[in-house]
């Protein structure tokens, strides 16, 4: 009787001290799954990389092949998208072109990231002298017409000097030299603000160096915007590419870049519009779902801009 | 005021330095490269060769030629086109900066205008059919890239519309004509004006929540008085800023859409000059992209504290 029943209430108080251990990747992702638009993004994304990776080994024709049919024949049952001015099916160019967007934007997104992070981390942890050279640069580098200076730089180490063959890598490159700022400035001002944390203090006190500073406590913190930004320099370098190969500046003729493939259809628009029709909508929707999930992503990682 | 000319100045300085750092980087890349305009032509004796490098300076080592180079743009003189004797290149491309700064005007218009009513309507009319019909306008028109929009540009208006109207009226592309600028304006200009549009979607929503633009409902002001006056105005700040990106982001896309276009302003020139080999063109025309941008930047922080008095120098 005088049995007591058990209080379980320490159980209920503890579950309000404690909220869900969530991390900052498993959190953006609750976040990011319910952006519709986004998710969308993630699959063409997706289709994009299978597509990709498929063309690696087996496409229907291959895609230098010409003459494979009659010259300007639209889509039919044994070619669905077509054949273009040379006779290539239309359908194993489009995908070939996949590979090739895939290596420049990841590509170039990971190579600014490689200039941008260190730059950015160096000029926001010491500030200072290194902070003013390296803010100069990023400030006159913003004034300069960035394509354009690719545009000639791929011109340059490829066509003029040899350096490197006019292929997906020279354009990677020129792209990254001429736009790693974003990715620097923001980097340099997370830095600014991380470096004044007490967590970062607290390591300090603690003995760490600098680089330990940096590579375990400051970079992690600054991840998330990081990501967001290389996402969306991967649109801006296919974009970049499809530019190039338009103007017929960027990767040589047989190779089945979505920009030239556009610029072959350009000419025989009037009477066969499903030549340039095909790739342009490749790469629109490409960069739309980039674009997508760029913004979905920056929304997850910063709950400030939540709407 | 005397505040507001002292910055201009110095921003000026800013311009002329950076202008002539980015041509001296082109410059020096351009220079590197083994041969010249003059070896493609034929039966040349390497007396002729020797001369014609001579008449333009090239046989000069490259400090000389540098010099010689960064005199002639602070006087106004970027040197003689390599391909087309006698052409002097600072005139050329006065003459086509115009060609390319009309187009770009017009753009922008396009940009700004289209942006801010679509932007400013959407906001307006948050979660209605209005709202989603421009919100998805923008978040789709923006990832369509202007060579892009142009390619369906020249095949709706010039190949369909001449089938429609059996071809009494139709877009020819060319320059010259009143008529031949919308195509271009709308196709370099469409693409930010999405992203103006989402922008100053964002910025309205939270300008018409704010006191002062309920007090001004409040007072019994028109619609237009609040709307334009009250919250358009403050809305436009954020816009403003993004502006400065978007000239530099018009100008370059200029390069693409003249080459589809067949205007001949100096994105043509650019890309006719780097194939050629035309490098003192290809020079000159990067020193008038750098410059082009600069002032195109100052022209905007000019803009901004007119409209945000907040804003000093």
């Amino acid at each position: 009787m005088a049995q007591a029943a058990p209080v379980i209430q320490p159980d209920l108080e503890l579950s309000y001290e404690m909220p869900e251990q969530v991390t900052l990747l498993s959190d953006a992702w609750r976040r990011l799954k319910r952006n519709r638009l986004a998710l969308v993004g993630a699959v063409i994304i997706g289709l994009l990389f299978v597509t990709a990776l498929i063309s690696i080994v087996w496409t229907p024709y291959p895609t230098w092949l010409q003459a494979v049919g009659p010259t300007y024949q639209p889509p039919s049952a044994a070619h669905p998208l077509g054949l273009d001015q040379a006779g290539r099916d239309i359908l194993s160019r489009i995908m070939g072109g996949a590979l090739i967007t895939v290596q420049v934007g990841v590509g170039s997104a990971i190579i600014v990231s490689l200039i941008g992070i260190p730059l950015g981390l160096l000029a926001g942890f010491y500030r200072g002298k290194v902070d003013t050279v390296i803010s100069f640069f990023i400030n006159i580098w913003y004034g300069i017409p960035d394509l354009l200076v690719a545009l000639i730089l791929v011109f340059v180490l490829s066509d003029a000097l040899h350096l490197i063959p006019r292929g997906v890598l020279v354009i990677v490159i020129a792209f990254s030299l001429t736009r790693w700022m974003d990715v620097a400035r923001l980097v340099r001002g997370q830095a600014l603000a991380l470096r004044e944390r007490e967590f970062v203090e607290a390591a300090r006190m603690s003995g760490a160096r600098d680089f330990a500073l940096l590579a375990r406590h400051i970079l992690p913190n600054a991840l998330g915007p990081i990501i967001v930004q290389a996402t969306f320099a991967i649109p801006a370098a296919v974009l970049f590419e499809a530019f190039l190969s338009f103007l017929g500046l960027g990767l040589p003729s047989p190779t089945p870049s979505w920009g030239a493939m556009a610029a072959d259809g350009y000419h025989g628009m009037d009477f066969a519009p499903h030549i340039v029709l095909a790739p342009t909508i490749a790469l629109s929707l490409t960069l739309m779902a980039f674009n997508w999930v760029g913004d979905g992503l920056r929304d997850a990682f910063d709950p400030r801009m939540r709407r | 005021m005397r505040g507001t000319l002292l910055y201009i100045g110095q921003r000026l300085v800013l311009i002329a330095v950076t202008t002539v750092l980015v041509s001296s980087i082109v410059f020096l890349l351009l220079h590197q490269i083994p041969g010249n305009a003059f070896l493609n032509e034929t039966r040349q004796t390497p007396q002729a060769l020797a001369a014609e490098l001579h008449r333009y300076g090239l046989d000069l080592p490259l400090q000389n030629q540098y010099v010689n180079w960064v005199q002639g743009v602070l006087h106004g003189n970027l040197g003689e086109s390599l391909v087309n004797r006698q052409v002097k290149i600072t005139p050329l491309l006065v003459r086509e900066t115009s060609v390319s700064a009309t187009v770009g005007f017009f753009a922008l218009l396009v940009t700004v205008g289209l942006g801010l009513i679509l932007g400013v309507l959407a906001a307006l009319r948050q979660n209605t059919w209005v709202d989603y019909l421009a919100s998805s306008t923008a978040v789709v028109g923006y990832s369509i890239p202007s060579f892009v929009i142009a390619i369906f540009g020249l095949l709706v208006f010039g190949h369909y519309l001449y089938l429609w109207t059996q071809g009494t009226f139709y877009y020819v592309p060319g320059w010259g004509k009143l008529e031949q600028i919308p195509v271009p304006a709308l196709a370099l200009g469409l693409p930010y004006a999405s992203y103006v549009a989402r922008l100053t979607r964002a910025s309205m929503l939270e300008t018409i929540r704010t006191d002062y633009v309920r007090t001004a409902w409040a007072k019994g002001l028109k619609a237009r008085v609040v709307v334009v006056r009250h919250a358009l105005r403050n809305a436009l700040i954020p816009v403003v800023t993004i502006l400065g990106p978007l000239i530099t982001g018009i100008i370059t896309g200029s390069v693409v859409i003249e080459n589809i276009f067949g205007i001949p302003g100096l994105g043509k020139e650019f890309v006719t000059s780097i194939l050629a080999r035309d490098y003192n063109i290809v020079i000159g025309v990067f020193t008038f992209y750098a410059a082009l941008v600069g002032l195109a930047n100052l022209t905007v922080d000019v803009i901004y504290p007119i409209l945000d008095p907040r804003i000093r120098y």
